[in-house]
């Protein structure tokens, strides 16, 4: 179909999206994309979830951080950041969510807020609470994972 | 603004590392509502650009041994929080000078009425809306916060009470901004600024308890040191 003439067409707002995770997780666009619909359904109903229009446009996942550039309409910017920080999992994964800023154009969007990598991770042995434990460690902050999942933790505990 | 967190072994993450998320997040320090959690305080006030606040958090079966551990800590930390969720625990708190916070009041078979409320205000305990169903749970228990949550915000509108705000995040994944904490509350029919208030609470508790054990201070608005100058 014909697009719209530029008058008509919806404006939109752009907000820059970090997601971290546990080491062991992988979170993939589309079951960011069906969290955040669920999210924006569950906390304002039908209408208000098409109204707000959430979509995931850029999606960037490495070393349990992603990047993503999520799509609002105009006037429901604040909408859009409740519904985000009601996102506690992704496919069974916690997740931390946290909106780095918001933008009018997906181009300022990313040169303004994306590509901020945290240095690269490895595997280390630590000994965390007197047992030997594997860990994985990214700048100074280190993932130690246990029996019964993650701790996280900083260098500042094993001193 | 600060949040009040769980730290491991409470939570899932050791103090430093939601101090070192908090900073990201824009938070000025955190509460660590500590059970079993008591991490080398100065240690990392002096490594970490944010504060940490040396609280206990309260997690008794009954009032009777609440009060005893209320006598105990209240010299020993900055910040005493009470986890209520039964009528006569919220009963008990709301009548103590010395409890600082009540914490999740209509949690579990709790429930809070015009007395309670009445109680707060005169003995200063800030009652804490609990964020926490809201952000991790749904469906019908979800609803079941959120109504609490709206009595409980009717109550401390009308009697004027005191009041903290919390996501209650056991672990840095579970941190979430004071903006989007805002932008949730103003969803769920708070005010965007009662919520940031309710962050900056704990700000001004933290400083009012740091200044009543400071060694200057005798009784409220008694102090020893110079005189003020007058302007």
């Amino acid at each position: 179909m014909k697009h719209l003439p530029k008058h008509l067409r919806p404006r939109w707002r752009y907000l820059a999206v970090e997601l971290e995770t546990w080491p062991d997780a992988t979170i993939r666009r589309g079951s960011f994309q069906r969290e955040l619909w669920y999210a924006a359904q569950n906390l304002y109903g039908d209408a208000g979830s098409a109204d707000a229009d959430l979509t995931v446009l850029g999606f960037d996942f490495e070393d349990s951080v992603a990047e993503t550039i999520v799509r609002a309409r105009r006037g429901s910017v604040e909408e859009a950041r409740a519904a985000l920080a009601c996102i506690d999992t992704v496919g069974d994964h916690p997740v931390g969510v946290r909106v780095r800023g918001v933008s009018g154009t997906v181009r300022a969007c990313s040169e303004r807020y994306l590509h901020r990598r945290a240095g690269i991770s490895e595997e280390r042995d630590v000994v965390f609470e007197t047992e030997s434990r594997t860990a994985v460690v990214r700048n100074s902050l280190l993932d130690v994972s246990g029996p019964d999942g993650f701790t996280g933790a900083t260098q500042l505990d094993f001193e | 603004m600060y949040e009040a967190v769980y730290a491991h072994p409470d939570g899932e993450s050791t103090a430093s590392r939601v101090a070192i998320a908090a900073e990201r997040y824009g938070y000025d320090g955190v509460v660590v509502r500590g059970m079993d959690a008591r991490p080398d305080f100065d240690r990392l006030r002096d490594e970490l650009d944010v504060d940490l606040v040396d609280a206990v958090e309260i997690d008794a079966p009954d009032p009777e041994h609440a009060s005893g551990s209320v006598g105990n800590y209240r010299p020993q930390r900055e910040l005493l929080i009470l986890r209520g969720g039964t009528n006569a625990l919220n009963r008990f708190a709301v009548e103590q000078p010395r409890v600082d916070v009540l914490a999740r009041p209509m949690a579990g078979n709790g429930n809070f009425n015009h007395v309670l409320a009445k109680a707060a205000r005169d003995n200063g305990v800030r009652v804490e809306f609990d964020l926490s169903p809201v952000l991790r749970t749904e469906g019908g228990s979800r609803v079941q916060a959120l109504s609490n949550l709206r009595k409980l915000r009717e109550l401390v509108e009308y009697y004027d009470v005191p009041y903290v705000v919390s996501g209650g995040p056991r672990s840095h994944l579970e941190l979430r901004a004071p903006r989007e904490l805002a932008a949730l509350g103003d969803v769920v029919g708070f005010d965007r600024e009662q919520i940031l208030d309710g962050l900056r609470e704990w700000d001004r508790l933290t400083e009012r308890n740091r200044g009543r054990t400071s060694e200057s201070f005798i009784a409220p608005g008694v102090k020893r040191g110079r005189y003020e100058e007058d302007d």
